[in-house]
């Protein structure tokens, strides 16, 4: 078991957050089940009561688990000071079975964390509340995801052991061991990157059409090809060395910590992107989702191309 | 038109203010409500004003469900549509008469000209320009009352709710109150007035007279 302060935090505040989401989640089963709008009823009174209360500390719940996402991944790194082996956060993912998962989990968590916040955002904009009933169908699904976010959370902190030695970023991320990850990384950049800057260029298209869920499905596959080019491509621009491809290594002070703003770029650019399609904004608020979906994507895009323009230049030659 | 459908009011403490009350008031219309002390009559101002959500029941003003708005709503429903004057003023005492009336347009964030306008003609209207710049505590009775009232319409909202608005003021400044009234009336606003102040129960102008006892309609 590993005892860090940070991974004490995230422990103390996971038990916190297991508590209030319960609760939550018992009265969001009532409010879905019993909720009628229409009603004046006692009942329903209370119901409405409850509704503020609980949206407001799921509201805060998923605020913080959104912001944790970036204490989650800065912990990783830190953790592997003290793993034999890790030279970042990467080794500490695959230091036991439960990391890769929640790696994943997590990532998909927080689009769904931050679809419900813009779900509860817009539902308390109207009088009628419209999509009370819904975002409480919402959560139950997410409290699950919770749930066992939690769970593969504290299974991984309980399974560290220091003593072990573990995999350092260069063999987990290595192109020729034969696994998935081998696979992606060996995608010719000629593919990979055609790919990445089509689809940014078909997601401005898709703007200019005001295609809102053209717009959507492209910035969900943009995450995907965005990652894996990063990976596979990107990334050894930035670091310099093309055999060198962890996602977690340009989260460090080494590389100016370039990585939480290339992952924070992509987050909100792909999220107020992803989002447009998924929830019925008025024009003048799609407008405004549309804005900073596209800021963001292409502050990425100018981000994770300015390394190997730069490094062309530089040297005159491509990796 | 203000309709209160089958209302129930029981508190926490499990007092029942309100039993299965039905209500109508028209646009224009001065009612009184009559009754002692703890008979209901305030709960139905709060009722109408946003500030309590009904038990059971329905509160509808120009057919809007008031009972069923989230909170964050019911104070922009009642910036736009009540004027509320209270028993002991609620002005703030170490401000002076115009800030006190201004309170209400703070939200509005009009231009200053704009301001102004609407701060002379509500002041002008209920006699208190000359004092404008007196804090509100040095303020006689009367004087006090009419700057909350001036507060109450600097909205020009369309329903005025009075909770005892004599019961701190002597006979000649209700009756000064009274010719207040019979002004905002002519003005065809919505005026529902909680009070057992007889002074009012005998005015030419007044509507209606529903009493109400133990939280049930006596009459109406």
């Amino acid at each position: 078991m590993l005892l860090t302060p940070e991974v004490l935090t995230i422990s103390i505040l996971n038990l916190l957050f297991f508590i209030f989401a319960s609760i939550a989640f018992y009265f969001s089963v009532k409010i879905v089940l019993k909720y009628d709008n229409n009603a004046t009823t006692t009942m329903q009174y209370n119901l409405e009561k409850q509704s503020y209360l609980v949206a407001t500390i799921i509201k805060f719940i998923f605020y913080f688990k959104v912001l944790l996402f970036v204490f989650f991944i800065f912990t990783l790194d830190d953790i592997s000071n003290i793993l034999p082996g890790a030279m970042c956060g990467a080794g500490v993912v695959n230091a036991t079975q439960y990391g890769t998962y929640l790696l994943i989990l997590k990532i998909i968590n927080l689009y769904i964390f931050a679809y419900w916040l813009v779900l509860n955002n817009e539902d308390m904009k109207s009088e009628e509340q419209p999509y009370l009933k819904f975002k409480f169908k919402v959560y139950i699904f997410a409290f699950f995801l919770l749930l066992l976010e939690i769970g593969l959370e504290s299974a991984m902190f309980f399974s560290i052991d220091t003593k072990n030695v573990v995999d350092c970023c260069g063999s987990i991320f290595s192109t020729t061991d034969g696994t998935y990850m081998a696979y992606l990384l060996n995608i010719d950049p000629s593919i990979l990157l055609s790919s990445f800057y089509a689809i940014f260029l078909l997601i401005i298209f898709s703007y200019i059409i005001k295609n809102k869920y053209l717009f959507s499905l492209l910035n969900l596959l943009f995450v995907v090809v965005a990652l894996v080019s990063l990976i596979a491509f990107f990334g050894t621009y930035i670091y310099e060395l093309p055999t060198h491809h962890c996602p977690f290594c340009l989260l460090q002070k080494d590389y100016n910590y370039i990585g939480y703003f290339l992952y924070i770029f992509l987050f909100i650019g792909t999220f107020y992107g992803i989002v447009i399609g998924v929830i019925n904004f008025t024009k003048e608020e799609e407008n405004i989702k549309y804005k900073i979906s596209l800021f963001f994507t292409t502050l990425y895009v100018i981000l994770v191309s300015y390394y190997p323009l730069a490094y062309y230049m530089k040297n005159g030659v491509w990796l | 038109m203000i309709r209160l459908e089958h209302i129930s009011k029981i508190y926490d403490n499990d007092i029942v203010a309100l039993d299965d009350i039905n209500l109508i008031f028209a646009e224009g219309e001065l009612v009184i409500l009559k009754g002692v002390s703890g008979s209901g009559k305030s709960t139905i101002l709060s009722l109408i004003a946003g500030l309590l959500k009904p038990t059971k029941g329905d509160v509808l003003v120009d057919k809007k469900h008031i009972s069923k708005l989230p909170d964050h709503f019911c104070s922009q429903y009642r910036r736009d549509n009540i004027g509320f004057i209270f028993q002991k003023y609620n002005l703030i005492p170490t401000l002076s008469v115009v800030d006190n009336i201004l309170l209400p347009l703070i939200p509005l964030n009009l231009d200053e000209k704009e301001l102004h306008v609407k701060l002379e003609s509500v002041m002008k209207m209920f006699s208190i320009v000359h004092k404008k710049d007196i804090i509100v505590k040095n303020l006689s009775g009367g004087e006090q009352q009419r700057t909350a009232i001036a507060r109450a319409n600097v909205n020009n909202p369309k329903i005025i709710l009075a909770d005892e608005p004599t019961a701190n003021l002597d006979e000649k400044l209700s009756l000064e109150f009274i010719k207040i009234l019979k002004e905002l009336k002519s003005l065809n606003k919505t005026i529902i007035i909680a009070t057992h102040d007889p002074l009012f129960f005998d005015l030419d102008f007044v509507d209606r007279i529903v009493e109400i006892h133990n939280g049930k309609l006596v009459c109406s």
